[in-house]
C-alpha cells in the first residue's frame, strides 16, 4: 500500500468493498463491532487515527515526503531519542528506557540509572511489551453492549453514563458500586482509590491477579508484626539460598539481583555460591553451584529442619548418603559459617508460614541490615479472597454495579469463584481493557485501555522510589488509563500530567519544583525517595510446616502434586496475542506456543506417560487435558503447569473463537481453587491413547540411544566447566579441554588492523532468562514463524539459548546453558560455499550477510557448524498476520526487512556498530573502549555478554578474550570464531565436590592434563591458542 | 560345426574358438533397417498412447508443482533447520547419477572399441539426455529466490567488480551439469544424423519427410560425408569421456568440500562416479528388458549385450560397497568425534532403515549377478536393475539428510520428514522422463542402425546359398 | 534434395538471415535499455505540490543548503525543512490579520499550500526525487563531514528550478567514489558552496584532505547493506 493512498483517500474509501476488506484485516473485533447507528463518516473519524498511522508504514516507487508542520526542539529526522520511564509491566514496576524513532517508540530496555535494572538489563516481558502497543487487536474505542449488540460511544458519552452512574450510588454512600482493579503499585492510583474512598466510603474496592506476592507479606506479618518486604543485597552476600524462588529472573528487582550476583562470580575475585531448592527447575536454578528439586509442599518442613539444623550445627554426611542429605547438611552448613553473610530466600508461590520461616532463619543468622534490608510493603491483601468477596456480594446483589480496570477475571479466576455468573447478575458493569478479553465479553461497558507508553502514569519501584511513566507516543485509539478512568469516577479534573504531578508533588515535596519535576522525569524516577529501611523485632510463633521431607518419593497416582506457574512467556495470559513472546522458547522446557504437563523421567514413567502424549489432570474436583513434556529435574512426583493459555478470546495471534482461531495451549485455571493458587496436591493423571506434538526449540523430537551417547561425549567439549579448584589448580583448563592438531588454514591469513569485532559470553554469569532473545528479535526485526513452522524448525530466532542436562541421576540434573548466535568466523565456511557471494567477510571481521544479494541456495546454513543462520522458507510476516500496516509501526528502520527466499542471521547489530562509527567520525573522535553495545549485550541484566574491539586492549571483550577461561567453541575445526565463551566455574561445598566428576565430560582434568604432557599434544594446542590470540 | 550352431541359439558361451555375435538370427543390412524402422513407422498400439498420456499429465503436475513452489516459497517442501537440502537435491545427484550410463557407453567404451556398444548406445544416450533435462530441473527451483538465479551467471556490470564466487563449489557444479548436458546432446544428435537420413529415405508422408530430412541436415552418405562423420564422432568421444568423470566429480564435491560431518571425506570424487555409472546402468537395463521385448530387438540387443551391462552392475556394485566400508573405516581411523558419531548414526540413528535400505539394494542385490542365470535371464536382472535404483536413490538421500540433521551441535538436531509436494514432485520427474523417452522411441531411431551394421557377421557364402536356395 | 524440400524452403535461409538479425537487435535493445540513464531513474523530475525553486533560493538568494536542510551534518537523513522553515519568511496574516515576520511573497497562490500547512499543523507533502532501495543504507552526515560535497551525488541542485536526478545513484556509483575518493573531496567549507572547483588539480586536493581527515571509506558490504 502506498502512503499515498491511505492519506488521500479516506473519503473515496469510505464506501468501497476494499475499506470493508481493510477493516477486516487490519481491525477485525473492531470491524465486527462494526456500530449500526454511527454513520460511516463518524466511524472514519474514529479509525482516523489508525489509518494516518498505516500511512507512515508505505512504501513504493514515488515516496512521500511528510516533514512535520514544526519540529520538536531536539528530533532529528531519522535519529533515535531516548526517553526513560518507569512503568508496571506483567505486574512488576520497572524502570525503563524507551527508543523512540520519529516519535513512534520502537524498543524497551532497562534504564540504567536505576539500580533495580541491574545495569540497565531487561526481561522478556520488557521487550516484549512493545509489540503490544501496535497490536491490530485492541480495542480501538468505546462500546456499549446492549442486548447483544454492541453500539459504538464516544468517551463523553462514556463520561456522563459513569458519573452518572457515582451519583446514583452516592446517595447510599456508594454502597451497591465496585471497583475491581489489578494490584497496582501506583501512588497515584493509591491516592485516586483513596479520594473515591472518601467520597464513598461504602464503595467495595476489590483487587485480582492469578499470581500475586502476598503471601511473602503475610509471612513478615507472621515474624515481624508487619508487612514489610525484603530487599537482598547480593554484592555482600557469600551464600545464597533460594527455597521456590526464581530470584535471579522473575519478580521484583530481578534485574538487580541478576547484576548483583553476577558480580560475585568471577573466580579471580571471591566467588559466591549459590543453592537452590525447588520443585521446578528456574533459571536460577540453572545458575545455581547445587540444586536440590524438591516438591513444593516439603520446602517448608525442609525449611523447618534447616532452622534445627543451622541452630545444632551440621556435621560432614556420609559418601553414600542421598543427594539430598549431603545438599541439605553442605546448605546448613555453609549457612551457618556464613551467618550475616548469606540470604535465604522464599518464592512467592510459598504459603506466609514458610516465608515466617524463611524471616526467622535470615534474622537468626543476623542477616537483616547486613545482607539484607527491610522496608514497610502494603498490607497483604489475599487476591483470591478478594475475588471471592466480589463474586459473593454480586451473587447476592449487595453489588449491583462494578467497574474492572484491566486485567481479566472471567479467565484468570480460580475453579471455585464463578466470576461469569457473578457479572452477569451485576446491573452495570464496566471493563477497562487494552485487548478485548474473556472478561471484556461478558461486560455492558468496553472500553479501551491505553499502552503503558501512551499516557502519563507513575509506580513505585522496587526499592521504594517513586517511578514516573511518561508518555512516549499520543495514544493510538481512543484509549484512557486507568488512572484516567479512576479520575473520572472520582471527579477529579485535569489531564493525567497534572493528575501525576499531583500526586507526586505529595510524595516528595521537592517534586513540586519544574526542575526537580524535570530532573525526576529525564531520569524517569525521582532521587532519594527510596524506601527507608527499618528493622523490626521478630515476634515468636508457631507454624505447621513440619513433615519427613527427605523421604525417597513413590510416585503414586492420587498423590501428585501440581505446580501453577505464571509462564515465562506469556505470564498470567496478559501477552497471549503477543507473537514474540509466544515464541520465545521456555528457558527450559524450550517449549514455544503453549504449555505441557512437565514431569521428570521418573514420574512419566511411574505414570506410564511419554513425551507429547495427552494426559488428564485431575485435581480439586477440576480436569484439563495436557501433553506430556519430560523433563530431567522437575521434582519427582510434582508436574508442573503454566498458566495464561488456552485464551479463547485474545486476538488472531493467542486464539479468539470469533475469529475461528485456536487457543494456544491449555487453560489450567480449572485446576486451581482460591486455597491452593500456587500448588495443588493429590492430583491424578491418566494416560490418553492419542498425542498432541509440542512445539519446542531445541530436541524437537525425542532423541534416541545413539543420540543420547552422541550428545554426552560431546556437551564437555561444547560447554566446558568446572568446579573452583580445578580452576585453582588449571586456569586455563578449558582450552585444553580439547585437543587437535595444529591448525593450518587453506586460504592466506588475513590480519586485522583497523577494527576487529568480537563478543564475548561469560557461562558463569549467563543465567539463561532469555532476555536476549526477545531483545535482538526487536533490535533485528526477526520475524515470528507460528506454532506449525517451530515445529517443522524453521524458527527464526538470531540468537538462542542452548541448554542441556549433565550428570548421572536424571531427577537430580545438572543444567548447562549456553546462548549461541553467529561467531562471526574469520574462517568463515558459510563464505566459502555461497555461489553469489552473498556473505562475505568486511576488514573489520564481520561475517556481512548481504540480504539483497542472496538467492536462498542455503548452502551457507549446511555448511555452518553452529546452525545459526536462519531461512526465510515463507513469507513469515504474511503466514502469520504481522504484516498488517499498524504491526509494522514496531520495526526498527535500521535494518533491513528480509523477504522469502533469504538467509539471515546476527551481524554482531552492524547497524549500531555502524552509527557509532559515523558519530565518532563526525566528532572526529575515536570510538570509545567499550561504546558499541549489541542489543543482547544491552538486555542482559548480568553482564555475561561483552562486545567491542579486540584490537583495542582497554574494551572489556579484549580483556575477556585474555582471560584463562576463554575458549572457543569448535575452534578445533579452524573457523577461528570471533565471540569466545568463558567457561563456567561451579563453586562447590567441599562435602558435595564429588558432584564435579558427574556432569557429563568425557574425563576429569587431571588425566587430561597428564595425556597432554605424555603426547605432546600440548604444543599443538599451545600453538592453536596463540594463532587464536595472534589473530584477533 | 558345433560351435556354430551354439552361437545362434544362445550369444553368452565364452568360446574361444569363436567369438560371438553382435547381431543374431538371418539379418542383412536391409533387414536391420527394415526392423528399426519398423518401430516408428508401425501403426501406433494403444499401449503407447495410455503410456503418453499418463506421463505427460505427469509432466503437468510437475510443472503445476513448480509454479506452486515458485509462488510460495521452498517451504512447502519438509526442508528445515538443520536439514536445509533435502529431497530436491537428492532427486538432483539421482537423476545426474542415471545420465552417466549413456556418455560412458558412447564414449568410453566406443574408444576401447567395445563393438557391443552399437546396439545399446543410442539408447542409453537418450536416457542420458532425459535424465540429465530432469536433474536440471531440481536445483534450479531448489532456490530460494529463482527470480535472481542469474546472480548465478558471471555477468559484466561497468565499474561493479561484483562477481560469483568462484570458490563456491555449487558455481562450478553449474558450469560442470551444463556442459555435460551440452556435449551429450551434441554427441547423441551427431550420432544419429545417417539414421534420421534412413527414416528422411523412408519417410511415407511429406511432413515427417521434411523434418527428418531438416534434422537429417543433407546426409547422403557420401564417401566424404562418412569420413567427416566417422572423424568428428572420435573428437566428441575424446571430449566427452573426462566429463563422465567430471561432472559426478564435483557434484560430489558440493559435498566434499563442505565441513559437514559425513560430508567431509576425500574418497567422495570415485566414489559418486562409481555410484553414478551403477545407477545408470541399472537404468539401462530397466528401460532395455521391457523395450527389446515389445519392439522385437532380441537380435540386436542379445542376451550377451545384457550380460555384459550385468557383469558392470556387479563391478561398481562391488566398489561402491567397497566405499561405505571405507568410509566407516576412515571415520573410525580418522579418530574425529563429529566423523565418528556421524556414520555410527547412519547406521544405529533415527535414519537407520534408510541406511540399511541403501546397503541391501546397492551391495547385495547385484552380488547375484555372480549367478550366470541371473546375468541371462531378462526378467531376473530387470527385478535387481529395479532394486538398484531405488537403492541408490536412498544413497543420496543417506548421505544429505542423514549427515545434515545431526551434525557438530546437539541443540539443533532435527528430524527430517517430507511433505506431500517433496513426494508428488520426485514423482513427477519421473513423468517427464519417460514423456521424453516415449517420443523418443515413437519418432527416433532407437538403434544405431548405421553401427550395428558396421559389426554384423559380413554375408558369408552360405548365408547367400541358404538364401538363393 | 529437391525431392524432400519444395523450392520455397530457399526462403528459409533468408528467413533464418532475418531471425538472427532480430536476435541481435533484441539482445541489443535489452543492453541499450539496461544502460539507459532512465534505468536509474536520471532525470527524474517530478512535480511538487509547491513550486519551490532551488535555482532562487539556493542560486541568486546563495542560501546555504544547510538552512533548510539542517540536519544534513548530523544526521543519516539531510531533513526536509518543517513548514516552519518555510514560514520564516513566507508567512500568511495571523489571526489578527498582521503578517509577525518580514513577510515574502505572503499573498502569493503558489505558497497557499505553505500557509495552510503553517496554519492547520498538516504536513506538505513533498515528493522524494533521489530514493534509494530500502535496503540501502545512506548518511549523508557521513560524507558531508568527509568534505564530499552535496554537487557529487545531487548535481548543481541550485541551477534546478524543478529539482531532478542527475546520478545514477548505483552501486557503481557509490563504489566508484569509496574505492577512489580523492577527485570527489573537497575543503569541509566549501562542500555546500555547488560551484566551486578547486585551483589546483582535484586528486592532489583531494589526497590533502583524505590525509587531514584520516578518511578511509569502506567498500564492505555492510558499510551500506544491514
Amino acid at each position: 500500500m502506498s502512503s499515498k493512498k491511505w492519506y488521500r483517500s479516506l473519503s473515496e474509501l469510505e464506501n468501497s468493498s476494499e475499506f470493508d476488506e481493510f477493516l477486516h484485516r487490519e481491525f477485525p473485533q473492531a470491524a465486527e463491532e462494526f456500530p449500526e447507528g454511527v454513520s460511516r463518516r463518524r466511524w472514519m473519524q474514529l479509525m482516523g487515527a489508525s489509518l494516518t498511522l498505516a500511512g507512515a508504514a508505505g512504501c513504493y516507487k514515488e515516496e512521500k515526503l511528510t516533514p512535520l508542520a514544526a519540529r520538536p526542539v531536539n528530533r532529528i529526522p531519522g535519529e533515535h531519542q531516548y526517553f526513560n520511564t518507569s512503568v508496571e509491566v506483567a505486574g512488576q514496576p520497572y524502570a525503563l528506557r524507551a527508543t523512540s524513532n520519529d516519535g513512534r517508540p520502537t524498543k524497551l530496555d532497562g534504564n540504567a540509572l536505576h539500580s533495580s535494572s541491574g545495569n540497565g538489563g531487561s526481561n522478556s516481558y520488557i521487550q516484549g511489551s512493545i509489540l503490544d502497543l501496535y497490536d491490530p487487536d485492541r480495542l480501538q474505542s468505546p462500546f456499549e453492549k446492549d442486548n447483544g449488540e454492541s453500539f459504538l460511544r464516544s468517551w463523553d458519552e462514556v463520561d456522563s453514563a459513569m458519573s452518572a452512574l457515582v451519583k446514583q450510588f452516592s446517595a447510599d454512600g456508594g454502597a451497591g458500586l465496585g471497583i475491581l482493579s489489578e494490584p497496582t503499585t501506583s501512588p497515584t492510583v493509591a491516592r485516586l482509590k483513596a479520594a473515591l474512598q472518601k467520597k464513598l466510603p461504602k464503595l467495595g474496592w476489590f483487587e485480582y491477579r492469578s499470581t500475586s506476592n502476598s503471601n511473602q507479606l503475610a509471612g513478615a506479618v507472621k515474624a515481624f508484626g508487619q508487612p514489610v518486604r525484603p530487599l537482598f543485597d547480593l554484592t555482600k552476600t557469600k551464600i545464597v539460598a533460594t527455597f521456590d524462588c526464581d530470584l535471579l529472573s522473575s519478580g521484583l528487582n530481578a534485574q538487580h539481583y541478576a547484576k548483583t550476583f553476577a558480580d560475585r562470580r568471577d573466580p579471580k575475585g571471591e566467588m559466591n555460591r549459590l543453592y537452590s531448592v525447588e520443585s521446578e527447575f528456574t533459571t536460577t536454578g540453572t545458575a545455581a553451584d547445587h540444586h536440590l528439586s524438591l516438591a513444593s509442599s516439603k520446602i517448608g518442613a525442609l525449611l523447618l529442619d534447616l532452622e534445627a539444623a543451622i541452630d545444632a550445627g551440621a556435621t560432614k554426611p556420609a559418601d553414600d548418603a542421598s543427594h539430598a542429605e549431603k545438599f541439605f547438611a553442605a546448605l546448613a552448613d555453609d549457612l551457618k559459617a556464613n551467618a550475616g553473610d548469606c540470604v535465604v530466600a522464599v518464592g512467592p508461590g510459598q504459603p506466609a508460614d514458610v516465608h515466617a520461616i524463611g524471616f526467622r532463619i535470615n534474622s537468626k543468622l543476623g542477616n537483616i541490615g547486613k545482607t539484607m534490608t527491610l522496608v514497610r510493603g502494603d498490607k497483604p491483601v489475599d487476591h483470591a479472597d478478594s475475588l471471592k468477596d466480589f463474586a459473593k456480594q454480586a451473587k447476592s446483589g449487595e453489588l449491583k454495579a462494578v467497574v474492572i480496570l484491566g486485567g481479566n477475571p472471567v479467565y484468570g479466576a480460580p475453579a471455585d469463584i464463578d466470576v461469569t455468573s457473578a457479572i452477569k447478575k451485576l446491573e452495570v458493569s464496566a471493563h477497562l481493557t487494552f485487548l478485548p478479553n474473556e472478561t471484556t465479553g461478558k461486560c455492558d461497558w468496553m472500553l479501551p485501555m491505553s499502552h503503558i507508553l501512551e499516557g502519563w502514569s507513575d509506580t513505585t519501584l522496587a526499592d521504594g522510589s517513586y517511578g514516573i511513566g511518561q508518555p512516549l507516543i499520543n495514544p493510538l485509539f481512543e484509549s484512557r488509563s486507568a488512572i484516567g478512568m479512576l479520575a473520572v469516577l472520582a471527579g477529579e479534573s485535569g489531564d493525567l500530567q497534572s493528575l501525576v504531578r499531583t500526586t507526586a508533588g505529595n510524595v516528595s515535596g521537592k517534586l513540586r519544583t519544574e526542575a526537580a519535576w524535570q530532573k525526576a522525569v529525564h531520569n524517569g524516577f525521582a532521587d532519594g525517595t527510596a524506601a527507608a529501611a527499618i528493622e523490626p523485632t521478630t515476634a515468636a510463633f508457631e507454624v505447621d510446616a513440619a513433615g519427613d521431607w527427605k523421604a525417597p518419593v513413590e510416585v503414586s497416582n492420587g498423590q501428585i502434586e501440581v505446580l501453577f506457574t505464571s509462564s515465562s512467556t506469556v505470564f498470567d495470559g496478559q501477552f497471549a496475542n503477543n507473537g514474540w513472546l509466544q515464541e520465545t522458547p521456555h528457558p527450559l522446557t524450550k517449549l514455544t506456543w503453549g504449555n505441557a504437563a512437565v514431569m521428570s523421567p521418573a514420574t512419566a514413567k511411574a505414570l506410564e506417560l511419554v513425551d507429547h502424549q495427552l494426559t488428564k489432570v485431575e485435581v480439586n474436583g477440576g480436569r484439563a487435558v495436557l501433553p506430556v513434556y519430560i523433563q530431567p529435574g522437575q521434582a519427582t512426583g510434582t508436574i508442573s503447569v503454566a498458566l495464561g493459555y488456552g485464551r479463547t478470546q485474545s486476538g488472531i495471534v493467542g486464539g479468539d473463537e470469533k475469529q475461528g482461531v485456536d487457543p494456544v495451549g491449555v487453560d489450567v485455571s480449572s485446576l486451581r481453587t482460591s486455597s491452593s493458587m500456587a500448588f495443588a496436591t493429590n492430583a491424578t493423571l491418566s494416560p490418553l491413547q492419542s498425542e498432541e506434538k509440542l512445539a519446542s526449540t531445541q530436541d524437537h523430537f525425542a532423541i534416541d540411544k545413539t543420540g543420547m551417547e552422541g550428545i554426552h561425549d560431546r556437551i564437555g567439549d561444547l560447554i566446558r566447566e568446572g568446579s573452583l579448584d580445578e580452576y585453582n589448580k588449571h586456569p586455563d583448563f578449558a582450552e585444553h579441554r580439547v585437543h587437535h592438531p595444529p591448525l593450518e588454514s587453506l586460504w592466506t591469513e588475513v590480519s586485522y588492523e583497523g577494527h576487529a569485532w568480537g563478543m564475548a559470553i561469560d557461562l558463569n554469569k549467563c543465567i539463561g532468562c532469555n532476555g536476549c532473545v526477545t531483545a535482538c528479535q526487536s533490535e533485528n526485526n526477526v520475524p515470528i514463524v507460528g506454532k506449525d513452522q517451530v515445529q517443522r524448525n524453521r524458527e527464526m530466532h538470531w540468537l538462542r539459548v542452548d541448554r542441556y542436562f549433565g550428570g548421572d541421576d536424571p531427577e537430580q540434573p545438572e543444567v548447562f546453558s549456553q546462548p549461541v548466535t553467529c561467531m562471526q568466523c574469520e574462517n568463515a565456511p558459510c563464505e566459502q560455499v555461497c555461489p553469489v557471494a552473498a556473505t562475505v567477510h568486511s576488514d573489520e571481521g564481520l561475517n556481512d550477510m548481504v540480504y539483497n544479494r542472496c538467492i536462498g541456495t542455503r548452502y551457507c546454513g549446511n555448511n555452518c557448524p553452529y546452525k545459526v543462520r536462519r531461512f526465510n522458507f515463507l513469507n513469515y510476516r504474511k503466514e502469520t498476520k504481522q504484516d498488517n500496516l499498524l504491526q509494522q509501526l514496531v520495526l526498527n528502520p535500521e535494518v533491513t526487512v528480509r523477504s522469502r527466499g533469504v538467509m539471515e542471521k546476527c551481524t554482531y547489530c552492524v547497524q549500531r556498530i555502524q552509527n557509532t562509527k559515523i558519530t565518532a567520525k563526525a566528532e572526529r573522535r575515536a570510538i570509545g573502549d567499550n561504546e558499541v553495545v549489541t542489543a543482547c549485550q544491552e538486555a542482559c541484566p548480568s553482564d555475561a555478554i561483552s562486545f567491542g574491539d579486540l584490537n583495542n586492549p582497554n574494551s572489556d571483550v579484549a580483556k575477556a578474550h585474555a582471560d584463562s577461561r576463554s575458549y572457543g567453541m569448535l575452534s578445533e575445526l579452524n573457523v577461528k570464531p570471533r565471540t569466545r565463551y568463558l567457561a563456567r566455574i561451579r563453586n562447590h561445598h567441599p562435602w558435595l565436590a564429588k558432584a564435579d566428576h558427574d556432569h557429563g565430560h568425557g574425563h576429569s582434568h587431571d588425566e587430561e592434563l597428564g595425556s597432554l604432557e605424555s603426547n605432546g599434544a600440548t604444543v599443538a594446542s599451545h600453538d592453536s591458542t596463540n594463532s587464536q590470540e595472534a589473530s584477533v | 560345426m558345433a560351435s556354430v550352431s551354439i552361437s545362434t541359439d544362445t550369444t553368452t558361451v565364452e568360446n574361444p574358438a569363436q567369438r560371438n555375435p553382435l547381431v543374431i538370427g538371418t539379418h542383412d543390412y536391409k533387414s536391420v533397417t527394415d526392423k528399426v524402422v519398423a518401430i516408428s513407422d508401425r501403426e501406433v498400439p494403444f499401449a503407447w498412447y495410455v503410456a503418453f498420456g499418463t506421463s505427460v499429465s505427469m509432466t503437468g503436475m510437475l510443472f503445476a508443482l513448480i509454479g506452486y513452489l515458485v509462488v510460495t516459497g521452498v517451504g512447502v517442501w519438509g526442508n528445515n533447520s538443520p536439514v536445509f537440502w533435502g529431497w530436491p537435491i537428492v532427486n538432483f545427484v539421482f537423476w545426474v547419477g542415471i545420465g552417466h550410463a549413456g556418455t560412458l557407453i558412447s564414449a568410453i567404451l566406443f574408444l576401447f572399441r567395445q563393438d557391443w556398444r552399437t546396439s545399446i548406445n543410442r539408447f542409453a544416450e537418450a536416457m542420458t539426455i532425459f535424465a540429465v533435462a530432469c536433474a536440471g530441473i531440481f536445483p534450479g527451483v531448489h532456490i530460494g529466490r529463482v527470480w535472481f538465479v542469474y546472480f548465478l551467471a558471471p555477468l559484466p556490470v561497468p565499474r561493479l567488480e561484483m562477481w560469483p564466487n568462484f570458490r563456491s563449489p555449487l558455481l562450478w557444479d553449474v558450469f560442470a551439469v551444463s556442459t555435460y548436458a551440452t556435449v551429450s546432446a551434441l554427441f547423441w544428435y551427431m550420432g544419429m544424423v545417417p539414421d534420421l537420413a534412413t527414416f528422411r529415405d523412408r519417410a511415407t508422408t511429406k511432413t515427417k519427410q521434411f523434418l527428418y530430412g531438416v534434422a537429417a541436415l543433407g546426409w547422403t552418405g557420401s564417401a566424404r560425408h562418412w569420413h567427416r562423420y566417422e572423424k568428428a564422432y572420435m573428437l566428441l568421444a575424446a571430449l566427452a569421456t573426462p566429463l563422465v568423470l567430471s561432472v559426478h566429480t564435483i557434484v560430489s564435491f558440493d559435498f566434499a568440500v563442505s565441513i559437514v560431518p559425513g560430508w567431509h571425506t576425500t574418497i567422495f570424487p570415485p566414489y559418486f562416479v562409481a555410484g553414478a555409472v551403477f545407477s545408470g546402468f541399472a537404468m539401462v537395463i530397466t528401460l532395455m528388458v521391457p523395450a527389446r521385448k515389445w519392439f522385437g530387438l532380441g537380435d540386436f540387443v542379445t542376451e550377451r549385450h545384457l550380460e555384459n551391462i550385468c557383469k558392470i552392475l556387479l563391478a561398481t556394485g562391488s566398489m561402491v560397497g567397497f566405499a561405505y566400508a571405507i568410509e566407516f573405516f576412515i571415520a573410525w581411523y580418522g579418530g574425529n568425534k563429529y566423523e565418528g558419531f556421524a556414520f555410527i548414526n547412519r547406521a544405529t540413528g533415527p535414519f537407520w532403515w534408510a541406511y540399511f535400505t541403501m546397503v541391501s539394494c546397492n551391495v547385495i542385490a547385484p552380488q547375484f549377478f555372480w549367478i550366470k542365470k541371473v546375468r541371462t535371464t531378462p526378467w531376473m536382472m530387470f527385478v535387481i536393475s529395479i532394486f538398484v535404483n531405488i537403492g541408490m536413490w536412498f544413497e543420496r538421500f543417506v548421505i544429505t539428510v542423514t549427515s545434515l540433521s545431526r551434525d557438530f551441535l546437539p541443540s539443533s538436531w532435527s528430524y527430517f520428514t517430507p511433505t506431500i509436494i517433496d513426494v508428488a514432485m520426485f514423482a513427477a520427474s519421473f513423468g517427464l522422463f519417460f514423456t521424453l523417452f516415449l517420443l523418443f522411441c515413437r519418432y527416433l531411431p532407437i538403434v544405431a542402425i548405421s553401427e550395428v551394421k558396421g559389426v554384423m557377421p559380413k554375408p558369408t557364402a552360405e548365408a547367400t546359398a541358404e538364401t538363393s536356395a | 534434395m529437391s525431392l524432400i524440400f519444395p523450392n520455397w524452403t530457399n526462403r528459409l535461409l533468408a528467413a533464418a538471415g532475418a531471425g538472427a538479425l532480430i536476435g541481435a537487435g533484441y539482445v541489443g535493445t535489452i543492453v541499450f535499455a539496461a544502460m539507459h540513464p532512465t534505468t536509474h531513474h536520471i532525470g527524474y523530475q517530478p512535480t511538487q505540490p509547491v513550486p519551490f525553486s532551488h535555482k532562487l533560493h539556493a542560486g541568486q538568494l546563495k542560501l546555504d543548503c544547510r538552512y533548510c536542510h539542517n540536519t544534513v551534518d548530523r544526521a543519516a537523513h539531510a531533513a526536509i525543512p518543517p513548514t516552519a522553515t518555510c514560514s520564516n519568511c513566507h508567512s500568511g496574516k495571523n489571526a489578527k490579520g498582521v503578517t509577525p515576520h518580514v513577510a515574502v511573497h505572503s499573498e502569493s497562490k503558489k505558497l497557499a499550500k505553505v500557509r495552510e500547512s503553517a496554519a492547520t499543523g498538516d504536513p506538505v507533502e513533498w515528493i522524494k526525487v533521489h530514493n534509494l532501495p530500502d535496503y540501502v543504507y545512506f548518511n549523508h552526515s557521513a560524507h558531508v563531514n568527509s568534505g564530499v560535497s552535496c554537487v557529487s551525488c545531487h548535481g548543481r541542485v541550485d541551477r534546478m528550478e524543478k529539482v531532478q536526478q542527475v546520478k545514477t545513484l548505483s552501486m557503481a556509483f557509490c563504489l566508484d567514489c569509496h574505492r577512489n575518493p580523492e577527485p570527489h573531496l573537497r575543503p569541509l567549507d566549501k562542500v555546500t558552496e555547488l560551484s566551486w572547483v578547486p585551483d589546483e588539480d582535484p586528486e592532489v586536493v583531494g589526497a590533502k584532505i583524505r590525509e587531514e581527515l584520516n578518511l578511509h571509506p569502506k567498500v564492505n558490504c555492510s558499510t551500506c547493506h544491514r
